[in-house]
Protein backbone atom coordinates (compact mmCIF):
# COMPACT_ATOMS: atom_id res chain seq x y z
CA UNK A 1 0.00 0.00 0.00
CA UNK A 2 0.92 3.01 -0.86
CA UNK A 3 2.40 6.10 2.02
CA UNK A 4 -0.22 7.89 3.98
CA UNK A 5 1.51 11.24 2.61
CA UNK A 6 1.07 9.66 -1.15
CA UNK A 7 -2.32 9.09 -0.37
CA UNK A 8 -2.96 12.05 1.31
CA UNK A 9 -1.83 14.15 -1.91
CA UNK A 10 -3.78 11.69 -4.06
CA UNK A 11 -6.89 12.18 -1.99
CA UNK A 12 -6.39 16.30 -2.21
CA UNK A 13 -5.67 16.12 -5.50
CA UNK A 14 -9.05 14.72 -6.30
CA UNK A 15 -11.44 16.56 -4.17
CA UNK A 16 -13.54 19.19 -6.17
CA UNK A 17 -16.03 21.37 -4.38
CA UNK A 18 -18.48 18.99 -2.76
CA UNK A 19 -22.30 19.35 -1.45
CA UNK A 20 -23.16 18.73 2.11
CA UNK A 21 -25.63 16.12 2.60
CA UNK A 22 -29.35 17.88 3.90
CA UNK A 23 -29.70 18.04 8.01
CA UNK A 24 -30.98 14.66 9.11
CA UNK A 25 -34.34 16.39 10.34
CA UNK A 26 -34.60 17.83 6.76
CA UNK A 27 -33.79 14.52 5.37
CA UNK A 28 -36.71 12.80 7.84
CA UNK A 29 -39.62 15.37 6.86
CA UNK A 30 -38.69 14.81 3.26
CA UNK A 31 -39.27 11.06 3.36
CA UNK A 32 -42.42 11.79 6.10
CA UNK A 33 -43.56 14.32 3.02
CA UNK A 34 -43.31 11.44 0.35
CA UNK A 35 -45.01 8.70 2.73
CA UNK A 36 -47.63 11.03 3.78
CA UNK A 37 -48.56 11.42 -0.49
CA UNK A 38 -48.47 7.70 -1.08
CA UNK A 39 -50.75 6.81 2.08
CA UNK A 40 -52.88 9.27 0.85
CA UNK A 41 -53.28 8.17 -2.33
CA UNK A 42 -53.14 4.85 -1.62
CA UNK A 43 -56.50 5.27 0.83
CA UNK A 44 -58.02 6.85 -1.91
CA UNK A 45 -57.67 3.92 -4.12
CA UNK A 46 -58.11 1.39 -1.64
CA UNK A 47 -61.02 3.48 0.23
CA UNK A 48 -61.14 4.55 4.32
CA UNK A 49 -62.53 1.60 6.42
CA UNK A 50 -66.72 1.78 6.75
CA UNK A 51 -66.63 3.19 10.18
CA UNK A 52 -64.29 5.28 10.69
CA UNK A 53 -65.87 8.37 11.88
CA UNK A 54 -67.02 6.38 14.58
CA UNK A 55 -63.51 4.48 15.30
CA UNK A 56 -62.27 7.75 15.64
CA UNK A 57 -64.91 8.11 19.18
CA UNK A 58 -62.66 5.00 20.33
CA UNK A 59 -59.86 6.30 22.79
CA UNK A 60 -57.78 3.29 22.56
CA UNK A 61 -58.04 2.79 18.65
CA UNK A 62 -56.89 6.66 18.84
CA UNK A 63 -54.28 6.26 20.98
CA UNK A 64 -52.93 3.06 18.80
CA UNK A 65 -53.53 5.21 15.42
CA UNK A 66 -51.50 7.92 17.53
CA UNK A 67 -48.19 5.72 18.74
CA UNK A 68 -48.13 4.07 15.45
CA UNK A 69 -47.75 7.16 13.49
CA UNK A 70 -45.27 8.29 16.48
CA UNK A 71 -43.26 5.22 15.35
CA UNK A 72 -43.02 6.19 11.87
CA UNK A 73 -42.42 9.50 12.98
CA UNK A 74 -39.30 8.71 15.30
CA UNK A 75 -38.20 5.89 12.94
CA UNK A 76 -37.64 8.22 9.81
CA UNK A 77 -35.96 10.57 12.41
CA UNK A 78 -33.75 8.13 13.39
CA UNK A 79 -33.21 6.24 10.32
CA UNK A 80 -32.32 9.59 9.31
CA UNK A 81 -29.99 10.09 11.88
CA UNK A 82 -28.20 6.48 11.03
CA UNK A 83 -27.42 7.25 7.93
CA UNK A 84 -24.81 9.91 9.23
CA UNK A 85 -21.43 8.36 10.56
CA UNK A 86 -21.54 10.26 13.86
CA UNK A 87 -25.35 9.86 14.04
CA UNK A 88 -25.43 13.46 13.56
CA UNK A 89 -24.24 13.99 17.71
CA UNK A 90 -28.13 13.17 18.20
CA UNK A 91 -27.13 9.60 19.62
CA UNK A 92 -30.41 10.33 22.18
CA UNK A 93 -32.29 10.97 19.68
CA UNK A 94 -31.41 8.16 17.35
CA UNK A 95 -32.36 5.52 19.89
CA UNK A 96 -35.30 6.65 20.79
CA UNK A 97 -37.91 4.13 18.63
CA UNK A 98 -36.80 2.14 21.59
CA UNK A 99 -39.11 4.64 23.99
CA UNK A 100 -41.73 4.96 21.22
CA UNK A 101 -41.90 1.16 20.98
CA UNK A 102 -42.66 1.22 24.96
CA UNK A 103 -45.32 3.28 24.73
CA UNK A 104 -46.48 1.54 21.82
CA UNK A 105 -46.94 -1.80 23.69
CA UNK A 106 -47.87 -0.39 26.97
CA UNK A 107 -51.52 1.05 24.26
CA UNK A 108 -51.88 -2.42 22.83
CA UNK A 109 -51.97 -3.95 26.80
CA UNK A 110 -54.59 -1.16 27.63
CA UNK A 111 -56.14 -2.19 24.71
CA UNK A 112 -56.19 -5.66 25.44
CA UNK A 113 -57.43 -5.11 28.75
CA UNK A 114 -60.48 -3.03 27.56
CA UNK A 115 -61.40 -5.72 24.77
CA UNK A 116 -63.70 -7.87 27.01
CA UNK A 117 -65.48 -9.34 25.76
CA UNK A 118 -63.20 -9.95 23.31
CA UNK A 119 -64.32 -8.73 19.58
CA UNK A 120 -64.65 -11.91 17.67
CA UNK A 121 -61.70 -12.86 15.61
CA UNK A 122 -62.10 -12.28 12.04
CA UNK A 123 -61.74 -14.46 8.90
CA UNK A 124 -58.66 -13.74 7.76
CA UNK A 125 -55.51 -13.94 9.06
CA UNK A 126 -51.79 -13.74 7.53
CA UNK A 127 -53.23 -11.51 4.80
CA UNK A 128 -53.09 -8.24 6.88
CA UNK A 129 -49.39 -8.87 7.22
CA UNK A 130 -48.86 -9.59 3.25
CA UNK A 131 -50.86 -6.88 2.99
CA UNK A 132 -48.95 -4.44 5.17
CA UNK A 133 -45.35 -6.10 3.74
CA UNK A 134 -46.91 -5.12 0.20
CA UNK A 135 -47.44 -1.22 0.97
CA UNK A 136 -44.01 -1.71 3.22
CA UNK A 137 -42.54 -2.30 -0.29
CA UNK A 138 -41.94 1.17 -2.17
CA UNK A 139 -41.23 3.18 1.28
CA UNK A 140 -38.80 0.63 1.86
CA UNK A 141 -36.94 0.99 -1.14
CA UNK A 142 -37.02 4.63 -0.98
CA UNK A 143 -35.53 5.13 2.34
CA UNK A 144 -32.31 2.18 1.65
CA UNK A 145 -32.25 4.66 -1.86
CA UNK A 146 -31.69 7.09 0.20
CA UNK A 147 -29.52 6.11 3.04
CA UNK A 148 -27.13 4.61 0.49
CA UNK A 149 -25.71 7.87 -0.63
CA UNK A 150 -25.30 8.66 3.02
CA UNK A 151 -22.61 6.65 5.22
CA UNK A 152 -23.90 5.16 8.20
CA UNK A 153 -21.85 3.36 10.45
CA UNK A 154 -24.46 1.69 12.23
CA UNK A 155 -25.51 -0.07 8.85
CA UNK A 156 -27.55 -3.18 10.71
CA UNK A 157 -29.35 -1.06 13.10
CA UNK A 158 -29.68 1.60 10.52
CA UNK A 159 -31.48 -1.26 8.19
CA UNK A 160 -33.71 -2.45 10.81
CA UNK A 161 -35.06 1.24 12.26
CA UNK A 162 -35.80 1.82 8.45
CA UNK A 163 -37.52 -1.25 7.01
CA UNK A 164 -39.37 -0.64 10.51
CA UNK A 165 -40.53 3.02 9.59
CA UNK A 166 -41.47 1.43 6.06
CA UNK A 167 -43.92 -1.06 7.90
CA UNK A 168 -45.56 1.46 9.53
CA UNK A 169 -46.70 3.33 7.34
CA UNK A 170 -48.20 -0.39 5.76
CA UNK A 171 -49.38 -0.54 9.34
CA UNK A 172 -50.93 2.72 9.61
CA UNK A 173 -52.83 2.42 6.22
CA UNK A 174 -54.41 -0.94 7.07
CA UNK A 175 -55.72 -0.16 10.15
CA UNK A 176 -57.32 3.15 8.44
CA UNK A 177 -58.66 0.95 5.57
CA UNK A 178 -59.98 -2.63 7.16
CA UNK A 179 -62.77 -2.57 9.45
CA UNK A 180 -61.56 -4.70 12.59
CA UNK A 181 -61.32 -4.13 15.74
CA UNK A 182 -59.95 -7.60 17.12
CA UNK A 183 -57.31 -7.03 19.27
CA UNK A 184 -55.76 -10.11 19.30
CA UNK A 185 -56.18 -10.25 15.40
CA UNK A 186 -54.06 -6.94 15.20
CA UNK A 187 -51.38 -8.03 17.65
CA UNK A 188 -50.93 -11.03 15.51
CA UNK A 189 -51.25 -10.39 12.34
CA UNK A 190 -50.26 -6.87 12.45
CA UNK A 191 -47.97 -5.76 14.46
CA UNK A 192 -46.10 -8.99 15.64
CA UNK A 193 -44.53 -9.17 12.62
CA UNK A 194 -42.66 -5.85 12.84
CA UNK A 195 -40.42 -8.78 15.08
CA UNK A 196 -39.52 -10.51 11.78
CA UNK A 197 -39.38 -7.22 10.20
CA UNK A 198 -36.61 -6.19 12.60
CA UNK A 199 -34.71 -8.74 12.01
CA UNK A 200 -35.06 -8.85 8.24
CA UNK A 201 -33.99 -5.40 8.40
CA UNK A 202 -30.93 -6.03 10.41
CA UNK A 203 -29.74 -8.55 7.50
CA UNK A 204 -31.07 -5.67 4.76
CA UNK A 205 -28.64 -3.46 6.48
CA UNK A 206 -25.48 -5.38 6.13
CA UNK A 207 -26.31 -6.19 2.75
CA UNK A 208 -27.21 -2.60 1.42
CA UNK A 209 -25.85 0.28 3.50
CA UNK A 210 -22.37 -1.64 4.51
CA UNK A 211 -19.66 0.87 2.32
CA UNK B 1 -7.88 22.81 22.51
CA UNK B 2 -10.36 25.07 21.13
CA UNK B 3 -7.92 26.08 18.35
CA UNK B 4 -7.49 22.91 17.12
CA UNK B 5 -11.24 22.11 17.38
CA UNK B 6 -11.59 25.33 14.70
CA UNK B 7 -8.83 24.66 12.95
CA UNK B 8 -10.49 21.15 12.19
CA UNK B 9 -13.46 22.94 11.33
CA UNK B 10 -12.21 25.79 9.53
CA UNK B 11 -10.36 23.57 7.46
CA UNK B 12 -13.53 21.04 6.82
CA UNK B 13 -15.03 23.45 4.94
CA UNK B 14 -12.76 25.25 2.85
CA UNK B 15 -11.80 21.80 1.90
CA UNK B 16 -15.89 21.04 1.42
CA UNK B 17 -15.77 24.60 -0.87
CA UNK B 18 -12.64 22.65 -3.49
CA UNK B 19 -9.69 23.82 -1.53
CA UNK B 20 -7.21 21.21 -2.20
CA UNK B 21 -4.27 22.32 0.39
CA UNK B 22 -6.71 22.77 3.15
CA UNK B 23 -7.87 19.14 2.35
CA UNK B 24 -4.95 17.96 2.51
CA UNK B 25 -3.85 19.99 5.76
CA UNK B 26 -6.93 18.47 7.24
CA UNK B 27 -6.32 14.81 6.30
CA UNK B 28 -2.61 15.02 7.57
CA UNK B 29 -4.09 16.86 10.43
CA UNK B 30 -6.79 14.21 11.39
CA UNK B 31 -4.01 11.13 10.36
CA UNK B 32 -1.95 12.25 13.47
CA UNK B 33 -5.17 12.91 15.52
CA UNK B 34 -6.16 9.44 14.46
CA UNK B 35 -3.08 7.34 14.41
CA UNK B 36 -2.62 6.97 18.71
CA UNK B 37 -6.30 5.87 18.52
CA UNK B 38 -5.67 2.90 16.16
CA UNK B 39 -1.95 2.44 17.48
CA UNK B 40 -3.75 1.78 20.66
CA UNK B 41 -5.68 -1.19 19.22
CA UNK B 42 -3.71 -3.29 17.38
CA UNK B 43 -0.49 -4.51 17.30
CA UNK B 44 2.15 -3.96 14.49
CA UNK B 45 3.10 -0.47 13.21
CA UNK B 46 2.06 -2.16 9.65
CA UNK B 47 -1.50 -3.11 10.68
CA UNK B 48 -1.60 0.69 11.61
CA UNK B 49 -0.97 2.15 8.81
CA UNK B 50 -3.10 -0.17 6.71
CA UNK B 51 -5.97 1.15 8.54
CA UNK B 52 -4.68 4.50 9.12
CA UNK B 53 -5.27 4.65 5.00
CA UNK B 54 -8.59 2.94 4.73
CA UNK B 55 -10.08 5.39 7.71
CA UNK B 56 -8.26 8.18 5.42
CA UNK B 57 -10.15 6.85 1.69
CA UNK B 58 -13.64 6.35 4.12
CA UNK B 59 -13.47 10.20 5.45
CA UNK B 60 -12.76 11.39 1.68
CA UNK B 61 -15.92 9.05 0.86
CA UNK B 62 -17.81 10.21 3.81
CA UNK B 63 -16.90 13.84 3.25
CA UNK B 64 -20.29 15.03 2.34
CA UNK B 65 -22.59 13.67 5.24
CA UNK B 66 -19.95 16.71 7.68
CA UNK B 67 -21.90 20.03 7.29
CA UNK B 68 -19.00 21.94 9.29
CA UNK B 69 -22.06 23.05 11.87
CA UNK B 70 -20.96 20.63 14.46
CA UNK B 71 -17.81 19.24 16.19
CA UNK B 72 -15.52 17.46 13.77
CA UNK B 73 -13.62 15.12 15.78
CA UNK B 74 -16.36 12.69 16.75
CA UNK B 75 -17.66 12.69 12.88
CA UNK B 76 -13.94 11.87 12.40
CA UNK B 77 -13.62 9.19 15.14
CA UNK B 78 -16.79 7.66 14.22
CA UNK B 79 -15.64 6.65 10.98
CA UNK B 80 -12.06 5.42 12.54
CA UNK B 81 -13.98 3.38 15.07
CA UNK B 82 -16.62 2.19 12.52
CA UNK B 83 -12.70 0.99 10.61
CA UNK B 84 -11.28 -1.01 13.25
CA UNK B 85 -14.17 -2.63 13.99
CA UNK B 86 -14.73 -4.17 10.65
CA UNK B 87 -10.80 -4.70 10.16
CA UNK B 88 -10.63 -6.58 13.64
CA UNK B 89 -14.21 -8.41 12.87
CA UNK B 90 -12.41 -9.53 9.23
CA UNK B 91 -9.13 -10.05 11.04
CA UNK B 92 -10.81 -12.88 13.97
CA UNK B 93 -12.82 -14.46 11.27
CA UNK B 94 -9.51 -15.27 8.99
CA UNK B 95 -8.29 -16.75 12.41
CA UNK B 96 -11.41 -18.66 12.85
CA UNK B 97 -10.72 -19.46 9.48
CA UNK B 98 -7.44 -20.85 9.69
CA UNK B 99 -7.74 -22.11 13.55
CA UNK B 100 -6.25 -25.32 14.31
CA UNK B 101 -8.12 -28.12 15.81
CA UNK B 102 -7.23 -28.00 19.36
CA UNK B 103 -7.22 -32.35 19.50
CA UNK B 104 -4.38 -31.52 16.32
CA UNK B 105 -2.92 -28.75 18.26
CA UNK B 106 -2.98 -31.56 21.76
CA UNK B 107 -0.30 -34.08 19.75
CA UNK B 108 1.45 -31.99 18.35
CA UNK B 109 2.56 -30.57 21.78
CA UNK B 110 5.58 -32.06 23.04
CA UNK B 111 7.13 -31.87 26.30
CA UNK B 112 9.88 -29.98 24.66
CA UNK B 113 7.54 -27.33 24.88
CA UNK B 114 7.86 -26.76 28.47
CA UNK B 115 11.10 -28.28 29.14
CA UNK B 116 13.09 -26.99 25.76
CA UNK B 117 16.20 -29.39 25.21
CA UNK B 118 17.16 -26.82 23.17
CA UNK B 119 17.61 -23.23 24.30
CA UNK B 120 16.28 -20.03 22.64
CA UNK B 121 19.14 -18.86 22.47
CA UNK B 122 20.37 -21.53 20.18
CA UNK B 123 17.94 -21.17 17.71
CA UNK B 124 17.24 -17.27 17.86
CA UNK B 125 18.19 -17.06 14.46
CA UNK B 126 15.93 -19.51 12.81
CA UNK B 127 12.70 -17.29 15.07
CA UNK B 128 14.03 -13.61 13.42
CA UNK B 129 13.49 -15.67 10.32
CA UNK B 130 9.61 -16.39 11.30
CA UNK B 131 6.87 -13.73 10.66
CA UNK B 132 6.84 -10.84 13.03
CA UNK B 133 4.32 -11.38 14.94
CA UNK B 134 5.34 -15.51 15.57
CA UNK B 135 8.69 -13.96 16.26
CA UNK B 136 7.22 -11.78 18.76
CA UNK B 137 5.12 -14.33 20.41
CA UNK B 138 8.08 -16.88 20.70
CA UNK B 139 10.72 -14.13 22.34
CA UNK B 140 7.81 -12.66 24.81
CA UNK B 141 7.34 -16.78 25.90
CA UNK B 142 10.72 -18.10 25.55
CA UNK B 143 13.56 -15.37 26.19
CA UNK B 144 11.22 -13.17 28.44
CA UNK B 145 9.65 -16.15 30.41
CA UNK B 146 6.19 -14.38 29.42
CA UNK B 147 2.78 -17.12 30.19
CA UNK B 148 0.99 -16.78 26.91
CA UNK B 149 -1.88 -14.86 28.42
CA UNK B 150 0.68 -11.95 29.20
CA UNK B 151 1.79 -12.28 25.58
CA UNK B 152 -2.32 -12.14 24.98
CA UNK B 153 -2.82 -8.90 27.16
CA UNK B 154 0.25 -7.11 25.80
CA UNK B 155 0.08 -7.79 22.12
CA UNK B 156 -3.83 -6.84 22.09
CA UNK B 157 -4.65 -10.72 21.17
CA UNK B 158 -6.82 -13.42 22.45
CA UNK B 159 -5.11 -16.30 24.14
CA UNK B 160 -5.93 -19.02 22.29
CA UNK B 161 -4.90 -16.79 18.86
CA UNK B 162 -1.28 -16.56 20.53
CA UNK B 163 -1.11 -20.75 21.30
CA UNK B 164 -1.92 -20.75 17.63
CA UNK B 165 0.34 -18.89 16.51
CA UNK B 166 2.97 -19.90 18.64
CA UNK B 167 2.14 -23.71 17.22
CA UNK B 168 2.64 -22.85 13.79
CA UNK B 169 5.95 -21.53 14.84
CA UNK B 170 6.69 -24.21 16.56
CA UNK B 171 5.97 -26.53 13.33
CA UNK B 172 8.12 -24.24 11.08
CA UNK B 173 11.06 -24.62 13.44
CA UNK B 174 10.79 -28.37 13.93
CA UNK B 175 10.75 -28.70 10.16
CA UNK B 176 13.78 -26.12 9.67
CA UNK B 177 15.48 -28.09 12.73
CA UNK B 178 15.18 -31.72 11.19
CA UNK B 179 16.85 -30.69 7.98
Amino acid sequence: MENIDDLVARLAQDTTAVKPAPHPFMLSLQWMGIAAIYLSISIALSGWRPDILEAFHRPWFVAELAALLGIFIVTSVSAALLAFPDLHQKRLLALAPTWMFAIFLLILYFAARTDNPPVPLPAHSFECTLGITLMALLPAVWTFYFMRKYASTHYRLAGSVALLSAFSVGALWLRLHEETDSIAHVIAWHYLPMLAIGIIGLWLGKRLLKW
Amino acid sequence: MTDQNDNFEALIQRSLAGDQRAYAALLQKTSRLLRPFLAKRLGFTTEVDDLMQETLISIHKARHTYDGNRPYKPWAFAIAKFRLQDFLRAHYADQLRHAIDFDELEENLHEAVTEPVISYESISGEVQKLPQKQATILQLMHQDGYTAKEVAEKMGMNESAVKVAAHRAYKVLKKKLER
